[in-house]
């Protein structure tokens, strides 16, 4: 008798225990995720997020969980208000989750606890990240410890017009010999300035769009001081340093350049959309960018034949003590310290799942980034578009990233200014070095090393 | 009836002036403060406005080798070890760990060490218990971690005891040493005003800003003054237009006026095609060279200057007694000699306010040069306000020197309090402020 009733209240018990439990597993979370430098072509740095939101909100309900997470995007096209944007927020306490920008953001960001070491959230001899570049691991790598994941790599090639190369007299075999003597050091920064005036006197191009550099500040300029010997940091002592002699070599190479008439002593501050016209439109000899321009000049500004149009090679060598070289500037994944601790598992969970090669991929070939592991690399969709693995191949091994240190930003900003001075011939060539030398003297002290 | 006290007149005139005080307090004096405050600190985007914390790093490490630190302590410091002990198990249990896996590593892990979190996170991998996610299983091993390298504390006090208990008898006064040299917050200074006095680029930044308001403070008081002039001599019809036609550059919000410069001026804009149809050299006239650059950011700012002086001076002609115009017509003169003999000497007061208003808002603006050349090109248009705004809050590096914008924002705001005592001195403000001799 009295186990009938003992038993129901039982069961009526346990019935209502798992409602209530599974009330209790539906969980509505917000992840927000800023991201600057994001254009239509680089969507996927937010797309991917999302796009693991789906597959971690499956995998709970596989569990038995419910859980439902919205992505609360932001995106910049440019730095600087991304930069302020992010900094100020973190100030006030108002991070987004997940943030993606440059690497040596990493620097500044850790010290000021704006960030949480990803290596504390993910595992990185899980799958996928044990396929992940060991070298991008080092450049997401500040202080010992690892602080975000890769979102993209990429390299910064020089790229020559092919019609314009053979309107000066180069073969089809010259143009496809270019490579190579750049890489070897035969064909120089010089040579380069020699072809472009070639060019304009030939009339193929204007005067003053034989050379087209990047029209303003970029981590592609610490391209020019390697080319003239220049090093960021010393490998030994771990300390950055100020080469004199290949920042002289490098701001008289522009100054030679405004002088030969192949570039304005007023060109740096021109517009993007000026630059991508002239460069994609076959209107300049020689210019550099980034791997990523392709994708761009193809959607948006009519770039039919890419490799029909243009040859690419490493930033050729300024002098002897120079190399040929280029410069990868990954974008990582970076975990703030805004939010709960649950969140940033979550946010650690979904930048785990959109670095699955598949997704990661998609980024990389639509946008002309580079894989960011190796099992991605070989993948059918990434692996046979001509570009990206032309670009992964030739160009990427032969890549090195600027330093993550918290105050590179400083001689950054003294290495530009310094450029604009000498360029425009505000100051001669050794004032402007000085005056770099002076400013991170004074703000870094024993903390850089001038040679 | 009884008249009202002078006190309680005094305080109603105070409460008439609470708001405008209120208004001071928060949007003029508040303000200097903290920019004086942030002035004497060397905060960036590394050390964070709201205060450090004290974390032992690798960096930290080898400048403290750098300056001759014991090798015995640096070897102590840098040392990361994994020790399952029963304290740690303890605080595994406390941080919420799964008591099943707390029990497993009791059972199979008790007292064996780790130097590295990877070699233990593995060993914790073959536990049958160990936790789904990366996280959890993160948390656990953290308890066991005994180091204080890269571990982040939020005071001195916290920090100095974990170093006690980390070194065996360390030197004297390492450890307040390394507690100091640990903390990542900003700490007061004066370097920003001696980095400014002797950088060399300074003084080309001073030179950018003295050119600039100087050129410009003349367009604006000139034109607006010949617009003033000029309107006032028109039949009051053609006048009126006139005086809004010229409001136009003032009213325009400053994005859509700094576009409209930019139609203007820019490759195939409204300037580059007349130019080109004449012959004349066609190219972006506000970056492309320096002089037309320079013209740009003087014209650009100088209508809206020369507005805002038209509509004071208009108002102080409207003032001048119209008989001793007819009066001067009488004797013969001419208009150069009325605007030279009658108008200009009553203009003295709407001169000298519109010279010292827009000298000080000249010196502090750079939301147009901003918007339009930005300081280009190279960095030639460059003035001291976008120059400490840059530094201090929007730069390509994205490191924000909060300091040292600050620094360069209090010399703007001293410069600017002299220059007032200056110009109050130079037209005799008290002068014109004085009662007047004749009793009316």
């Amino acid at each position: 008798m009295t186990v009938l009733p003992r038993l129901k209240s039982a069961i009526l018990a346990t019935a209502l225990l798992a409602s209530t439990a599974t009330f209790a597993m539906a969980k509505d979370v917000t992840i927000s995720v800023w991201a600057g430098g994001t254009g239509p072509t680089n969507d996927y740095r937010i797309e991917a997020i999302k796009m693991a939101a789906g597959v971690v909100e499956r995998q709970a309900k596989i569990r038995g969980e419910e859980l439902t997470i919205k992505i609360e995007a932001q995106t910049w096209t440019g730095w600087d208000d991304f930069k302020q944007a992010v900094t100020l927020a973190a100030e006030s306490k108002k991070a987004p989750n997940i943030i993606v920008s440059g690497h040596e953001d990493i620097g500044p960001w850790s010290q000021s606890g704006l960030l949480r070491p990803i290596e504390d959230y993910v595992d990185f001899d899980a799958w996928p990240l044990n396929q992940l570049y060991p070298n991008l691991i080092d450049v997401s790598s500040y202080d010992g410890r690892i602080w975000g994941i890769p979102q993209d790599a990429e390299a910064r090639p020089f790229f020559f017009s092919k019609s314009h190369l053979k309107a000066i007299g180069y073969s089809d075999a010259d143009i496809e010999a270019l490579p190579a003597k750049v890489e070897s050091g035969e064909y120089t920064l010089y040579s380069m300035l020699d072809d472009a005036k070639k060019m304009q006197d030939a009339k193929v191009v204007e005067p003053g769009k034989g050379f087209m550099p990047r029209p303003n500040n970029g981590t592609d300029y610490w391209q020019f001081y390697q080319s003239f010997g220049g090093e960021m940091i010393d490998a030994e002592s771990g300390k950055l340093v100020l080469d004199r002699q290949a920042l002289t070599g490098m701001y008289q190479f522009f100054v030679d350049a405004v002088e030969k008439g192949v570039v304005p002593a007023t060109y740096l501050g021109m517009t993007w959309d000026t630059w991508h016209q002239a460069v994609a439109g076959d209107k300049a000899g020689i210019w550099h960018g980034g791997t990523w321009h392709k994708a761009e000049w193809e959607a948006k500004w009519g770039l039919k034949d890419f490799f029909g149009q243009m040859q690419y090679s490493l930033i050729p060598a300024g002098n002897e003590k120079g190399r040929a070289n280029t410069i990868t500037h990954p974008l990582v994944y970076l975990l703030s310290t805004g939010g709960s601790d649950e969140d940033a598992t979550l946010a650690a969970e979904l930048i785990t799942t959109a670095s699955e090669p598949y997704i990661n991929a998609l980024h990389a070939v639509k946008s002309g980034h580079l894989a960011i592991g190796s099992a991605e690399a070989s993948i059918p969709f990434y692996a046979n578009d001509r570009w990206t693995s032309a670009a992964t191949e030739g160009l990427l091994p032969k890549a090195n990233a600027i330093p993550n240190n918290s105050d590179f930003g400083v001689v950054w900003k003294a290495m530009y200014k310094g450029l604009e001075a000498s360029w425009t011939k505000t100051n001669s060539v050794a004032d402007a070095v000085k005056a770099v030398e002076t400013e991170v003297r004074n703000a870094l002290g024993d903390k850089i090393v001038i040679r | 009836m009884r008249a009202s006290s002078p006190h309680r007149a005094n305080l109603l005139g105070l409460a008439f002036m609470t708001p405008a005080m209120v208004l001071l307090l928060g949007f003029f004096f508040l303000p200097v403060v903290l920019t004086s405050v942030f002035a004497f600190t060397n905060m960036s985007t590394a050390t964070g406005i709201s205060g450090g914390s004290y974390v032992v790093t690798g960096n930290l490490l080898r400048s403290l080798t750098d300056e001759g630190l014991d090798a015995k302590t640096i070897d102590a410091l840098g040392q990361s070890n994994y020790v399952i002990d029963q304290a740690g198990l303890e605080r595994a249990r406390a941080a919420g760990v799964d008591a099943k896996f707390v029990a497993e590593i009791a059972e199979r892990l008790k007292d064996r060490s780790f130097t590295s979190s990877s070699a233990f996170e593995r060993e914790l991998k073959t536990l049958p218990s160990r936790p789904t996610r990366v996280r959890d299983l993160k948390i656990a091993a953290g308890a066991f971690e005994q180091s204080v390298l890269n571990v982040r504390y939020a005071s001195r006090g916290e920090m100095e005891a974990a170093l006690s208990h980390m070194l065996e008898n360390p030197p004297e006064g390492a450890i307040e040493r390394i507690a100091t040299a640990s903390y990542t917050g900003w700490t007061w200074t004066t370097d920003n005003f001696k980095n400014l006095a002797i950088a060399p680029d300074t003084w080309r930044i001073v030179g950018n800003t003295v050119f600039y308001v100087v050129l410009t403070l003349a367009f604006n008081v000139a034109v607006g003054l010949f617009l003033a002039i000029t309107t006032f001599y028109l039949p009051p019809a053609g006048s009126g237009f006139f005086s809004v036609l010229w409001l136009l550059p003032r009213i325009t919000p400053v994005v859509l006026y700094a576009v409209m410069w930019k139609w203007f001026t820019w490759e195939d804009g409204f300037v580059f095609n007349i130019a080109q149809d004449l012959g004349l050299p066609a190219f972006n006239y506000m970056k492309g060279s320096v002089a037309s650059a320079w013209t740009v950011v003087i014209l650009v700012n100088g209508f809206v200057g020369a507005s805002f002086g038209m509509i004071l001076f208009s108002g102080a002609l409207k003032a001048i007694p119209v008989q001793q115009l007819w009066a001067s017509e009488v004797d013969g003169a001419s208009r150069w000699q009325q605007i030279r003999y009658i108008i200009l000497p009553q203009m003295r007061w709407p001169i000298l306010f519109v010279t010292s208003y827009q000298t000080l808002s000249l010196l502090s603006s750079y939301e147009q040069i901003w918007l339009t050349t930005n300081g280009g090109p190279g960095s030639t248009t460059t003035i001291w306000a976008l120059e400490a705004f840059k530094t201090a809050l929007n730069n390509y590096t994205g490191n924000l020197q909060y300091g040292l914008g600050a620094a360069m924002a209090l010399v703007l705001v001293a410069v600017g309090l002299v220059l007032s005592i200056v110009y109050l001195r130079l037209f005799r403000f008290d002068e014109m402020m004085s009662k007047p001799k004749i009793e009316f």
